[in-house]
């Protein structure tokens, strides 16, 4: 008896009830999507002669100009004290809200929500209140931080292994038992975290420039939009050093000094009138038909805001084009720095760009790239795609430095397609899920160089101080990241059903 | 791997081997001094405790061999998120240019899923072809792997391991299908009775030398008890 099967048609491993084909489908749906919507976005070029300010910029690159900048060194200096008391102020809040995140419910909403929103949106609400001074910046990295912390840490601390903690007699104290089998557990997990989000918190500490905060950002950003490339380069040089030299200069010896260091850096410290403070939050930022209690005014407010659903289609819209260009570069892009391919030489070069991809916050990639093409969705999309791209091709090459090829010999294109993509795959596309929420994020804040996005209209209501506008703008983008990221939740292929002994990438500590 | 010296094939029909080599693995000295020949016809089964160094020999053996040789790795050395068809095709992926291998993954090439039909029957993997390779059981996998070294069609069988999770009965059917296809070849193994019935030239390994080196019909079980002795 033989059942010896037809061959295959063209199409038929999509129909395969398998995890490959699963992903395969996924994937090709979301490319499909892409396509058919890709002619809705505005991807015009305006300015005039884009190739030739490109050159401007490579050549201020080249030949960076270190004594433009009045005081590069203060504001690469508060650049780190922003981003390491920020990060200190949400480790101290946001660690006992992991200790209840899995308990609460509430807590858990509360962390999505102000996660949600990003640190630069955060940066514009204290603005309004706090003007220019350190609590501003301060608060904007250190309250989305602690959401972000509490629930990772959380997620960490359910991770560990729970049998050293059993083996305890039974009266011994709860703190007694964390502080000795759970902490020492998920003590390396939790400073590696830590420390990958101190380098968010640098990126994030140099937008802060793009609000008016005297950052390594803000001089970036007059030097770009002066036209001063020369300077802008040095400037862009210095903050790549920054980032490049963090192993030496953020080491964990050296922590206290530098807390204590910087502390007398922070600053200006604002004068806060407690009426205007209370004005603001109890009236400023509400409808005014809410607070007069005419609820039939109530849509005629909202019909006074911005003409919504094109923003929030642009900001949907970029966030799925950006998040299927990640998907392509990370595809390109991570063999360039895998062990399996190239020599020495490549390696390097290619580490080399794809560090300098992931290291400028896409804010910056998108406004340089913006300079060259004007204001559409085209600077934004190639700059969420190419940063968030190389981010993932890093650990997706990592991941595959990990695989030994079982057929001994095979090179190339043949080792990229038999032998490592079909293993690696899953990881990636966990990975871009994870990714995902956070390209939504940036998707909106990217509106604030003047892409119709949701940040475009939350930008300019500030400017307009119609805070009750923003902050219900505001609102609107949360909800909409929230709504994301429990979609993207539930593709992620960890959510696929698998088998067990199949080793997953756990992508939790480095993505998120 | 380190080679220090070569013994090609030649009128004796000595068709690979080692004379005082030095054998690694992973900047680890396994077989500090190794002198082997392994001969036309030679049907050898290799013994020893796990860690021995079965692998690095049969390493190095592959290696020596070139394209003389059907290397027929352990069952997890498979790609598990791709098809059985796949996975034994990727045997001569050499074979073909990489464009023709690119296309066969979107759809089977006609001649090699008739090949590849046609061998899987005969390892009682009929049916099975379109299946992801993590959605086969165990012994399943080890006959993928098999039929991967089959489809090389190559002179020499190499095989790691290959009947380590079938039971006695399917072993030694896969035995008797790789010897009505190969004249000689080379098979690790950790189940001796097996190895005394089915195999012509069997080889004990222990702490990087070569303890046994005998026709089969000249030892006995308990002659083997030695390479299993843990002090």
């Amino acid at each position: 008896m033989s059942r010896t099967d037809a061959r295959p048609g063209w199409f038929s491993w999509l129909r395969g009830d398998n995890v490959g084909a699963r992903l395969l489908r996924l994937t090709l749906i979301m490319l499909a999507i892409t396509l058919i919507l890709l002619p809705l976005a505005d991807l015009s070029i305006t300015t005039r002669y884009p190739w030739k300010e490109l050159g401007r910029m490579l050549q201020g690159m080249i030949l960076p100009d270190i004594t433009a900048t009045e005081s590069p060194l203060r504001a690469l200096l508060l650049t780190i004290a922003f981003a390491l008391w920020g990060v200190m102020l949400g480790i101290v809040l946001g660690f006992p809200l992991a200790l209840i995140f899995m308990r609460s419910r509430l807590v858990r909403t509360l962390c999505a929500f102000v996660r949600a929103i990003h640190e630069l949106f955060w940066a514009l609400l204290f603005l309004q209140v706090f003007g220019l001074s350190a609590i501003t910046a301060l608060a904007a990295i250190a309250l989305p931080y602690a959401a972000t912390f509490a629930k990772v840490y959380a997620e960490i601390l359910t991770q560990i292994d729970r049998s050293p903690a059993r083996t305890l007699s039974p009266g011994t104290d709860r703190l007694s038992r964390f502080v000795y089998t759970e902490l020492p557990l998920a003590w390396q997990r939790l400073s590696g975290y830590t420390r990958y989000r101190f380098e968010c918190a640098l990126r994030a500490s140099v937008l802060l420039g793009f609000v008016g905060l005297p950052t390594l950002g803000y001089y970036l950003e007059s030097a770009f939009r002066q036209g001063r490339y020369h300077e802008g380069g040095a400037l862009l040089w210095a903050f790549y050093l920054l980032i490049a030299l963090l192993p030496w200069w953020a080491h964990r010896r050296l922590l206290v000094p530098w807390l204590v260091g910087t502390a007398f850096l922070l600053g200006p410290w604002p004068s806060v009138n407690p009426t205007l403070l209370w004005q603001f939050v109890s009236h400023d930022i509400w409808p005014q038909p809410l607070l007069e209690g005419d609820f039939a005014a109530l849509p005629q407010w909202f019909g006074q805001l911005p003409d919504l659903l094109p923003a929030i289609g642009n900001t949907l819209l970029l966030g799925l084009m950006s998040t299927v260009g990640s998907l392509l570069v990370c595809l390109l892009a991570w063999p360039l720095v895998s062990r399996h391919f190239g020599n020495r030489g490549t390696r390097t070069l290619g580490r080399g760009a794809l560090i300098v991809m992931r290291s400028t916050p896409e804010l910056l990639l998108a406004f340089i790239l913006l300079l060259l093409t004007g204001p559409s969705l085209l600077p934004a999309w190639i700059a969420l795609s190419l940063h968030n791209g190389a981010l993932i091709a890093f650990l997706a090459a990592r991941h595959a430095d990990e695989v030994i090829p079982g057929l001994p010999g095979i090179r190339g294109v043949n080792l990229y397609s038999h032998e490592l993509l079909p293993r690696i795959y899953p990881g990636i596309l966990a990975l871009l899920f994870y990714r995902a929420e956070v390209i939504m994020r940036e998707t909106a804040l990217l509106g604030m160089l003047g892409v119709v996005t949701l940040g475009f209209h939350i930008d300019s209501s500030f400017e307009y101080l119609m805070f009750d506008q923003a902050v219900a703008l505001l609102m609107v983008t949360a909800v909409i990241n929230m709504a994301v990221d429990v979609l993207s939740r539930r593709l992620r292929p960890n959510a696929l059903p698998e088998r067990r002994d199949q080793p997953r990438p756990a992508p939790v500590g480095e993505s998120v | 791997m380190l080679e220090t010296a070569t013994v090609g094939p030649d009128a004796s029909g000595v068709i690979a081997g080692f004379d005082h080599a030095c054998l690694s693995h992973d900047d680890h000295v396994v077989f500090p001094d190794l002198t082997l020949r392994i001969l036309q016809g030679d049907r050898i089964a290799l013994l020893g405790r796990s860690g021995v160094g079965k692998s690095t020999l049969l390493d190095a053996l592959r290696i020596r061999l070139g394209d003389q040789g059907a290397w027929c790795p352990q069952a997890n050395a498979l790609v598990p998120t791709l098809s059985a068809y796949h996975n034994i095709y990727m045997g001569r992926l050499a074979h073909f240019s990489r464009w023709q291998n690119l296309l066969n993954l979107l759809r089977p090439d006609r001649t090699c899923w008739r090949e590849i039909s046609a061998l899987a029957d005969t390892l009682g993997l009929d049916g099975l072809l379109r299946r992801q390779v993590d959605q086969l059981s165990g012994g399943q996998q080890q006959r993928v792997a098999i039929a991967r070294a089959l489809y090389q069609d190559r002179p020499v069988f190499i095989g790691d391991e290959p009947v380590a999770s079938v039971d006695p009965r399917q072993g030694v059917r896969l035995l008797e299908l790789i010897n009505a296809r190969h004249q000689t070849y080379v098979v690790a193994l950790h189940q001796r009775e097996l190895a005394l019935a089915h195999f012509d030239r069997i080889i004990g390994l222990d702490e990087g030398r070569i303890i046994i080196d005998a026709p089969a019909n000249e030892l006995t079980s308990d002659d083997l008890d030695v390479l299993y002795v843990t002090d």
